[in-house]
């Protein structure tokens, strides 16, 4: 009411912005800015802008140091929150040298940061400033004044004062003249100021390192991926999808012109099943051979490349060691030959197993890539305690993954490799080619142990370090992977389940599962 | 207090600051003299002299023989007021205190109701266990603290200035006692605990009682001059923060504020404003005695204690768990930012 009475007081003539804006601001400082004469006049006192107020003669030696006081505070406000902006950036600016390949645009932006910060934090603390009053306040409990100060600043609006007040004032000013507000207000180090200094050190020290080297992180991440460990963590996977790929890619490129679609009866033309399940039988009649031969490809030149740790102290395990490596490649050579008469025997397998086969799942992939990690650990400590139970034996000179168990058992019993490699070729023409290089006593014990149509196949894997547990057993009935044999009956259709598959050490599981499910092995 | 009355600065032409500077060293004076008797009790002297001051009443509370009624006696001697001493006990009533009517005969032979001023009629009132006297009786002494006048056959009387009671009360023997009610609590401006002497001073207190003769107190003010000073103590200023937190202390002690936990706890009822005023009066004068013209926080801290712990009365559950009001006035003030 008073603000629109002093509108039409000003008239319409004069009634512009500015007019409109001071009847407003002279109404809300009449009603609501001061309550009273004796509050305004007090709160004159307690307002930031101390030094542009009037204050009387006698305190005006009192304001100085109280200035004083109030540039110390505000400096060291200002330094602790800009000290802890920098803390951020300088947090930010090691992140992006570890992690980005270019660095000009964090620094430029660092920079501008640090700009808007220390603008923004000399705004806020100059907005935040402590009054006059406020700093006698400090004063007085920095100085042990017993709030003479703070009571002398706060009375200081009156003029001309008498009797007490006066005394208190110039009590005040005497008092406060004997102590240095510079010595009790000093300029002090952050709290957050060694934090910021340790991340600057470090911040420096990687953008030194950053001048000659890529990013810390991708470096890593490089080292990481190519190590064994990763392989076999991401290689099931990468290879489900690669194959689930080709056979989608398969499927469209067979569905227009299918011959099978049309002749198989009572199957339907547009069930996926059926179709992934005739491109499949198409593949082990056009490429079981293939497939086999690039497996065994593959494995040769998985062998002619074994760890760099194994190199080191092979001694008198050398020579063995390459027979065995020959005897591999032969037997994937025969097996190769068996795969071909295999291929044509698969399409008298059952449809529902031959689609089991033909379907893994990237979950699948997944759960075995699980379990290679968890087998991995497990036969990593396996190893371990071996090497730790077999330090001294003479033919063993290797330690670690590098060991090769079943050589170093036949060590200590006194057999030759030489003997080992007979039992192998007897074996092999024995049972179809399955063997093992550790001994076939026990091989002739699983052999027996099996059914008919169970033949235990040698498979071609890594040599190196392989010994111990070359056996894979097979079981018609059960499992996802064929398994190509080599002299064995037409039914023998050799399978592996996983629980056989914790039996192989997680680094050679890959390759295993690599040569018994890679589609393509066979074209090469 | 530092005992430091020496006001430096300008004095120049100022009435006020002059007088103001004067109650220190007349204090100081008083203080002196005292402790030609007393030895010791350094606190206690100061509480009452402040009490004295601020025109409020005291409380004393200790074991017998500490020393109560002689600081009553010898500080009537040093500020040459009148001094009365009421032995309360269970029959005492309250005419015996404040006066009676009486049949007076006048010169003519005609007689007449005429009032018999009681004991009460002084400057300094030295109420003695006033525990042990019937409330009824204890409540004769409301009107004259608080109103300074006493009201006997529908007529008031007022009482001379000043009017200063000072009673004990003995916090041992509570068989035959009746605890002061809380109005009459109120009505204290500090209630003080009057500790047993060191070493030293059982010494010193041996020596001076038990060779020679006595030394005499000088009476160093008038009652003229306390009132005076009563009127000096007034306008001390106190800043708006050594206000506030008087404020914030004594609404701390209530139960009723949602912030004050412990009080919650362990308080059935907090402080009466007399407890601010109390604080606000008390720390002007401690600031004059000691030499400033302004109200401190140490001030309003230092008087903390004498001036609330007998203006809270504490619930079950801090008797059972063996709280003091001490104890928890310590711990609101310590819970209680300064500024």
């Amino acid at each position: 009411m008073a603000a629109r009475e002093k509108i039409k007081s000003v008239g319409p003539v004069a009634l512009s912005g500015p007019a409109l804006f001071s009847a407003l601001r002279s109404t809300w400082n009449e009603n609501f800015a001061c309550s009273g004469k004796q509050a305004c006049a007090s709160r004159v006192s307690h307002g930031p802008d101390f030094r542009d107020q009037k204050w009387p003669r006698g305190l005006h030696t009192l304001i100085d140091p109280l200035a004083a006081v109030r540039r110390r505070i505000l400096t060291n406000a200002f330094l602790g929150g800009w000290t802890k902006l920098w803390t951020w950036i300088l947090a930010g600016l090691i992140a992006a040298a570890v992690f980005s390949p270019k660095l000009a645009w964090a620094v430029i932006s660092a920079g501008a940061l640090a700009t808007v910060g220390a603008i923004a934090a000399a705004v806020l603390t100059w907005r935040s400033r402590p009054s006059a009053y406020e700093a006698a306040c400090r004063f007085d409990s920095a100085a042990g004044l017993h709030d003479r100060v703070s009571t002398a600043i706060h009375l200081g609006v009156i003029e001309n004062p008498d009797g007490m007040i006066l005394r208190q004032r110039q009590d005040a000013v005497l008092r406060a003249g004997r102590v240095n507000p510079e010595t009790l207000f000093p300029i002090r180090m952050p709290a957050a100021g060694r934090r910021a200094i340790v991340l600057g050190v470090a911040a420096a020290g990687l953008f030194v390192y950053r001048i000659h080297y890529k990013p810390p992180i991708v470096a890593l991440l490089q080292t990481t991926a190519r190590s064994q460990l990763v392989q076999s963590i991401l290689s099931p996977i990468v290879h489900a999808m690669e194959k689930d790929l080709q056979r989608t890619m398969a499927l469209v490129n067979s569905k227009p012109d299918s011959p099978d679609d049309k002749v198989r009866p009572g199957k339907s033309a547009t069930a996926p099943d059926d179709l992934w399940k005739a491109n499949d039988d198409q593949g082990n009649k056009t490429e079981g051979g293939q497939q086999d031969s690039q497996e065994a490809n593959a494995g040769d030149q998985m062998q002619e490349q074994p760890p760099s740790s194994m190199q080191g102290g092979q001694g008198e395990a050398k020579p063995a060691d390459s027979e065995q490596q020959q005897g591999g490649d032969r037997q994937s050579q025969q097996s190769n030959n068996g795969s071909d008469r295999m291929g044509g025997d698969t399409q008298q397998q059952p449809e529902s197993q031959d689609s089991e086969n033909s379907h893994q799942s990237l979950s699948q992939s997944l759960m075995q890539a699980l379990k290679n990690i968890l087998s991995n650990s497990q036969s990593q400590q396996a190893n371990n305690q071996a090497n730790q139970k077999q330090p001294n034996s003479p033919g063993m000179p290797q330690s670690g993954n590098s060991r090769q168990p079943g050589s170093g058992e036949a060590d200590k019993k006194g057999e030759s490799r030489g003997m080992s490699d007979a039992q192998q070729k007897a074996t092999q023409n024995s049972s179809s080619g399955a063997g093992s290089q550790q001994g076939s006593k026990e091989l002739k014990k699983d052999q027996a142990a099996l059914p008919v149509n169970a033949v235990p196949d040698r498979v071609a894997l890594e040599s190196n370090g392989f010994k111990e547990q070359t056996r894979v057993r097979m079981d018609g009935g059960t499992g996802t992977a064929r398994l190509p044999v080599r002299d064995v009956s037409p039914q023998a259709v050799a399978v592996t389940n996983g629980a056989e598959q914790e039996n192989i050490p997680a680094r050679y599981r890959l390759y295993v599962q690599h040569y018994f499910e890679h589609p393509d092995s066979g074209q090469k | 207090m530092t005992g430091s009355v020496r006001m430096e600065g300008q004095k120049g032409d100022n009435p006020l600051g002059q007088q103001a500077e004067s109650l220190a060293e007349k204090m100081q004076e008083v203080r002196s003299e005292i402790s030609k008797a007393i030895v010791g009790q350094g606190e206690v002297v100061d509480g009452v002299l402040i009490a004295l001051l601020a025109g409020g009443h005291v409380l004393l509370e200790g074991a017998p023989g500490l020393g109560k009624t002689m600081l009553v006696r010898t500080l009537a001697q040093a500020v040459a007021l009148k001094y009365s001493r009421i032995q309360f006990t269970p029959d005492l009533m309250p005419a015996d205190v404040i006066g009676t009517a009486v049949v007076q005969e006048n010169g003519d032979g005609r007689k007449s109701l005429g009032f018999q001023p009681g004991p009460i009629f002084t400057n300094l009132l030295l109420a003695d266990e006033i525990n042990r006297a019937t409330p009824k009786t204890q409540s004769a002494l409301l009107e004259a603290m608080q109103e300074k006048q006493v009201t006997v056959a529908h007529t008031s009387h007022q009482l001379e200035e000043p009017f200063f009671v000072m009673a004990t009360q003995n916090p041992l023997e509570m068989e035959g006692t009746y605890p002061l009610p809380e109005a009459q609590l109120d009505r204290f401006l500090f209630k003080l605990r009057v500790p047993f002497p060191g070493r030293e001073d059982l010494h010193d207190i041996l020596d001076r009682t038990t060779q020679g003769a006595a030394k005499v107190v000088i009476s160093v003010v008038d009652g003229p001059q306390i009132m005076e000073m009563r009127q000096v103590v007034r306008t001390v200023p106190v800043a708006p923060h050594v206000q506030e937190y008087v404020v914030k202390l004594v609404l701390a002690t209530h139960p009723e504020g949602k912030e004050n936990l412990l009080a919650n706890k362990y308080i059935r009822y907090g402080s009466s404003p007399r407890g601010a005023q109390t604080l606000i009066l008390g720390g002007k004068v401690r600031a004059l005695l000691n030499g400033r013209f302004n109200v401190s926080m140490e001030d309003i801290r230092a008087l903390l204690l004498p001036a609330l712990r007998h203006r809270i009365i504490l619930n079950f559950e801090a008797q059972a768990d063996g709280r003091t009001t001490d104890d928890l006035l310590d711990e609101i003030a310590g819970k209680i930012s300064q500024i």
